[in-house]
């Protein structure tokens, strides 16, 4: 029988987990190939992730709710369209295959390479280990479910079972301990401290393991501390999770600096009008501000190429293609399309991959691919009538340009006091690679950029 | 005896309408043509004898006392019938009127006769038992062990065995090469004869002698009875296969015309009492059928049931 | 099994039990009755019946013809006919000669009938004695899949006399698997009373709290002994001793493999389409979130039972292959 092993899928360079939220699979079941398998949450998106191949779903490794490093096997599809679903645990094979576990494993290579124990294993007293993507009985899982003990805690349980797995023994046997209030863990990766990415696909900022600030806790015993009515608990969307932990790992990692200029949007206003109707009738949709603003920056960048990188230790790693996100307000919160390759568009260009970017975050709609690699996010606060406004970097970016609301202000031109539309935009840039200096130019620049618009630009 | 043998006959004509009407959901069995062995045989035994019958014998299960309704609900598979749906045609069990029906593996049936007669011998009890076979079933091996097990302990057992001449569809000379199937007794030591089947007084004759036999305790018979079966082996056969020639004989010596021509003779029958005799038959059958196929068939439930006796030994 | 007073004991074997349990129902209901080839005067292939037919007459301890079908029928005539018949297959490779009068006469005949069919048929079982493919054979599994029987296999004497009183006094057809191994290997202390097994109850051989064994007849004898040696290396076993596999003590079985997670299943008879399967289809549907391990089988490989000692002894399962397959479960 062909097996087909579903990983985690790394729905972005920078993600190193995935949450499974719901399966739509049982073991048993039978799926196409494309056919949605799972929906996944990552720090920025909720997925729906398609079965890699046709066949029937033999089993699933994880729970609903279970945080997972990427490229970690979840499922198995046994592509053979007369098998069914095992429902007698396999026999004495080893789980967890090693070519499955995430590179940067903590797992030493001696272990990850399992094999079978010998049948008298026990009599040998073999060494425990915590060997991530094993099997694990019916029995252990139910166990573990009755225990409040997570799927990511449940890896560092420590297993003498053949493989490193874990035994009913083994698993009592760390419940006593738990609960006397000395864990018997054995060190492994944190929950929230995942493994780090790749370097040759994902180069993460070489910055300090922040543990989730958002330990769950039980809304019975927070609704003693604040009782209703007068209080309202509600649980935290996953996307807010991670925006939150995302935001603080930002605050910790990066030394914050910003630089604020006043762009004269002007002559932007008056081509945007000037060209409103035809634009409409031609590509459908309107004419905003937000393609010149992501011209100017695309232009700046091209002036300006340390703003569009990564720091990866003590090495620069510049980016030569421009990965634009623009961070819109969704639904269920904040999520940062991605303008791949932006440098290579002209205007319309730029403009109707906004639109379509824009249009499926509204519609839910958007891909894991779709939010995935941006090198500098512009973010817009001015929709929300924001005149100033302060962002975060986007890890592992250096750089983000916050644009205020455009507004008609008196302005002195030529000493003369003249009515023109007006925004704010901030730059708030990482100051371990970008100084003042580069930071006030590469904002110069776009503004520059706008500003140069006139009567005669065709759109 | 005549009475019986019209009810036989009326019966399963009745019962073959209703097949052809979709009314029967199984197959429906036709004893036409052996009407007087099945009757006479039956005939031969007193009240606290066994029958075990076959699939032809539907007159000795009149004989024997059982109500033309009960059969029309068995027969269709009803609830309140001696099987309730388990079982269709003779296929059931009546301990009160010792019948013991048919079970399909033929010769099935011969071990469990010896097993009655045993009882009988063991608890000294003066019954016999009688059971059928037909010329095909009697090639069965455990029609042999029986035979060699009743012939040993001298069991009070009457075979009889009704070659109609076809098992199903082979004609009898590949069943058999013995002249009389009757001769198979000297094997076992015990009696056998050979009798016309549709001369019923022959018939109940040489049963009765067989019976009087085993109820002396001098052991088993067996009745060859010649014998014909006028349709096919089931409702679903037209019996092709039968030479024309061997039917129009066969018609001829119909046993319920010859017996009616015997009783005319003897002043027995006249034909207002026979008319009255089939309509009343007539008219009891078909208040039967209308009875039996207003009830329902069993709820499927109820098919979970009664696979055990439970402990008691109750139903 | 009456508890309280202190009855009378006595040591018995298991073949001297099963005559012990027969000749009780027999002093106990006059309508219990024997049939079989060579039961009488001779006293049975295996002597169970050894003394019968001088203290019952001939009347109730018959010899028969030499004819399977004949005996298995002649039971199933005679439990109609109000009688408790106990019929002997002489080797239990032999049922197959009547299987017909098993299958579709006495197991169809309450179904069809609503009419009680009391009878026993004993089938002496097994290999180990050096009787080769015709006289060895474990048989149960072929009656397992059939509606309306009972089966019952005792590994004790103490069942064996219990689970032959029960199964004369059931209102069906029960057959009886006796292991020839066993009748003069196993020897115990059991009541002099009239006590019963009931059948489709299972017993706890040997208490553990690590892996269940379930077992019957012989096996659960290599069970046991594999048990013993688990527990030197700390590994507590229990052994379920199913005793009758129809009807089969579910609850027995779910109740010890939810107490500790692993089973291992282990029968004499080939292991393809064995009471094993069933049972393992049982506990991973009705106990899957208990389980802490694959469900494993020991018994005999697809093949008859051969004659050379060496064959047959490759063969059939025993202690140490049971032994064996419990470490390998235990390191699980």
């Amino acid at each position: 029988m062909a097996k087909i092993e579903v990983v985690m899928p790394q729905l972005g360079e920078s993600l190193t987990e995935g949450t499974i939220i719901k399966w739509h699979k049982k073991p048993g079941d039978k799926v196409r190939k494309d056919e949605t398998l799972l929906e996944i949450s990552t720090d920025k998106v909720d997925s729906e992730i398609p079965s890699p191949a046709s066949g029937v779903v033999t089993r699933l490794l994880y729970a609903e709710q279970t945080t997972v490093a990427v490229r970690e096997v979840i499922a198995e599809i046994d592509t053979d369209s007369s098998a069914k679903a095992s429902t007698d645990a396999p026999a004495s094979k080893a789980p967890a295959p090693a070519q499955s576990l995430p590179a940067s494993s903590t797992v030493p290579a001696a272990s990850a390479q399992a094999t079978p124990m010998p049948t008298t294993a026990l009599v040998q007293a073999p060494a425990a280990m915590a060997v991530p993507g094993r099997f694990y009985s019916p029995l252990v899982l139910n166990i573990a479910r009755e225990e409040a003990i997570p799927m990511q805690e449940l890896e560092t349980v420590p297993g003498t079972g053949e493989g490193g797995r874990v035994s009913k023994k083994d698993l009592l046997a760390y419940v006593a301990t738990r609960k006397s209030g000395t864990p018997g863990r054995v060190p492994g990766p944190a929950f929230g401290g995942a493994p780090a990415p790749l370097p040759s696909h994902a180069p993460a900022p070489a910055a300090p393991r922040i543990e989730s600030m958002l330990k769950p806790v039980d809304g019975g015993e927070l609704a003693k501390k604040y009782p209703p009515p007068g209080h309202e608990i509600r649980q935290m969307s996953n996307i807010l999770i991670k925006m939150s932990e995302h935001m603080v790992r930002s605050v910790h990692t990066s030394p914050h600096v910003y630089a604020i200029h006043e762009c004269d949007m002007t002559n932007v206003d008056k081509v945007r009008r000037r060209n409103a109707d035809s634009f409409l009738q031609r590509e459908g949709f309107k004419l905003t501000y937000t393609p010149f603003i992501c011209d100017a920056i695309v232009r700046a960048i091209k002036e300006y190429p340390l703003v569009n990188s990564v720091l990866e230790g003590d090495k620069i790693v510049l980016k030569k293609f421009v990965n634009l996100g623009m961070a819109v307000a969704s639904e269920n919160g904040l999520i940062v399309p991605v303008i791949k390759n932006a440098e290579e568009r002209n205007f319309i260009g730029l403009a109707r991959a906004i639109n379509d970017l824009a249009t499926r975050a509204r519609t839910k709609r958007l891909t894991p691919a779709d939010i995935e690699g941006g090198t500098f996010t512009v973010t817009n606060y001015g929709v929300f009538g924001t005149m100033v406004g302060i962002p975060i970097i986007n890890q592992p970016q250096v750089a983000i340009l916050g644009t205020g609301s455009i507004e008609k202000r008196p302005v002195v031109i030529n000493d003369a006091i003249a009515i023109r539309s007006t925004a704010y935009f901030t730059l708030a840039f990482d100051h371990r690679i970008l100084d003042g200096a580069l930071g006030g130019s590469f904002l110069e620049s776009v503004v520059r950029h706008l500003e140069g618009y006139d009567d005669a630009t065709i759109i | 005896m005549y009475a019986s043998m019209v009810l036989m006959r009326e019966f399963e004509d009745a019962i073959l309408r209703l097949y052809h009407q979709g009314k029967i959901v199984g197959g429906a069995y036709s004893g036409n043509g052996n009407e007087a062995t099945a009757v006479a045989s039956a005939f031969a035994l007193g009240d606290g004898d066994y029958i075990l019958p076959m699939h032809r014998d539907l007159g000795a299960h009149f004989v024997r006392g059982q109500s033309i309704l009960a059969m029309m609900k068995q027969h269709l598979g009803r609830a309140g019938g001696l099987t309730e749906g388990r079982d269709g045609t003779g296929h059931y069990t009546d301990p009160a009127l010792r019948i013991y029906g048919n079970i399909s593996h033929l010769g099935a049936m011969l071990p469990v006769a010896c097993g009655i007669a045993l009882a009988c011998t063991i608890r000294k009890e003066p019954n016999v038992v009688m059971t059928y076979i037909g010329d095909g079933g009697s090639n069965v091996g455990e029609v042999h062990e029986a035979l060699a097990m009743a012939s040993v302990m001298r069991l009070p057992l009457v075979l009889i065995i009704e070659n109609n001449g076809y098992a199903y569809s082979t004609p009898v000379a590949r069943q058999f090469i013995v002249d009389k199937l009757s001769s198979r007794a000297a094997g076992y030591g015990i009696p056998g004869t050979t009798v016309d089947g549709t001369d019923l007084p022959a018939v109940h004759d040489a049963c009765r002698e067989a019976v009087a036999r085993a109820r002396s305790g001098k052991g088993p018979s067996i009745v060859e009875s010649v014998t014909m079966r006028m349709h096919g082996h089931a409702a679903h056969d037209n019996a092709w296969y039968v030479p024309k020639k061997t039917l129009e004989a066969w018609k001829k010596k119909d046993p319920i015309v010859r017996f009616e021509k015997f009783l005319t003779d003897k002043g027995l029958l006249t034909r207002t009492s026979r008319k009255h005799l089939i309509d009343g038959i007539r008219a009891e059958i078909d208040a039967a059928a209308e009875t039996a196929l207003a009830l329902p068939y069993p709820p499927g439930e109820d098919a979970l049931r009664g696979v055990y006796a439970d402990a008691e030994g109750e139903n | 099994m009456r508890k309280g007073k202190i009855k009378p004991m006595k040591t018995l074997t298991y073949i001297e039990a099963i005559s012990e349990g027969l000749r009780d129902e027999m002093r106990r209901d006059p309508t219990v009755f024997l049939l079989g080839e060579d039961i009488g005067a001779y006293g049975g292939a295996f002597k169970v019946t050894k003394g019968f037919i001088e203290e019952f007459g001939a009347d109730r301890v018959i010899d028969t013809v030499l004819a399977e079908g004949a005996i298995i029928g002649a039971a199933t005539g005679a439990a109609l006919a109000g009688l408790r018949p106990v019929a002997e297959m002489q080797f239990s490779d032999f049922v197959a000669n009547g299987f017909n009068q098993i299958v579709n006469v006495a197991a169809k005949y309450h179904y069809r009938n609503f009419i009680p069919v009391p009878m026993v048929v004993r089938l002496p079982s097994g290999g180990g004695i050096r009787g080769g493919p015709f006289h060895s054979a474990s048989t149960e599994a072929w009656f397992f899949h059939v509606p309306g029987l009972k089966l019952v296999a005792p590994s004790t004497p103490y069942d064996a006399k219990g689970l032959m009183k029960a199964a004369i006094r059931d209102p069906n057809p029960v057959l009886y698997f006796e292991s020839k191994f066993l009748y003069r290997h196993v020897k115990a202390e059991i009541p002099d009373d009239d006590y019963i097994v009931p059948l489709g109850v299972a017993d706890i051989k040997r208490e553990g709290s690590d892996i269940t064994v379930v077992a019957y007849g012989t096996a659960v004898h290599w069970a046991l002994e594999a048990a013993g040696k688990l527990a030197a290396d700390g590994v507590s076993v229990e052994v379920l001793d199913l005793r009758s596999l129809i009807p089969l003590d579910r609850e027995a079985i779910l109740a010890s493999v939810k107490k500790t997670g692993k089973l291992l299943i282990v029968h004499e008879a080939t292991i393809t389409g064995g009471i094993g399967a069933e049972i393992a289809a049982l506990v991973s549907s009705a106990a899957f979130e208990y389980l802490d391990a694959p469900i494993r089988r020991v018994a005999s490989p697809d093949t008859p039972v051969p004659y050379a000692p060496t064959l047959e002894d490759y063969v059939l399962p025993n202690a140490e292959k049971v032994a064996a397959e419990l470490r390998s479960l235990a390191a699980y």
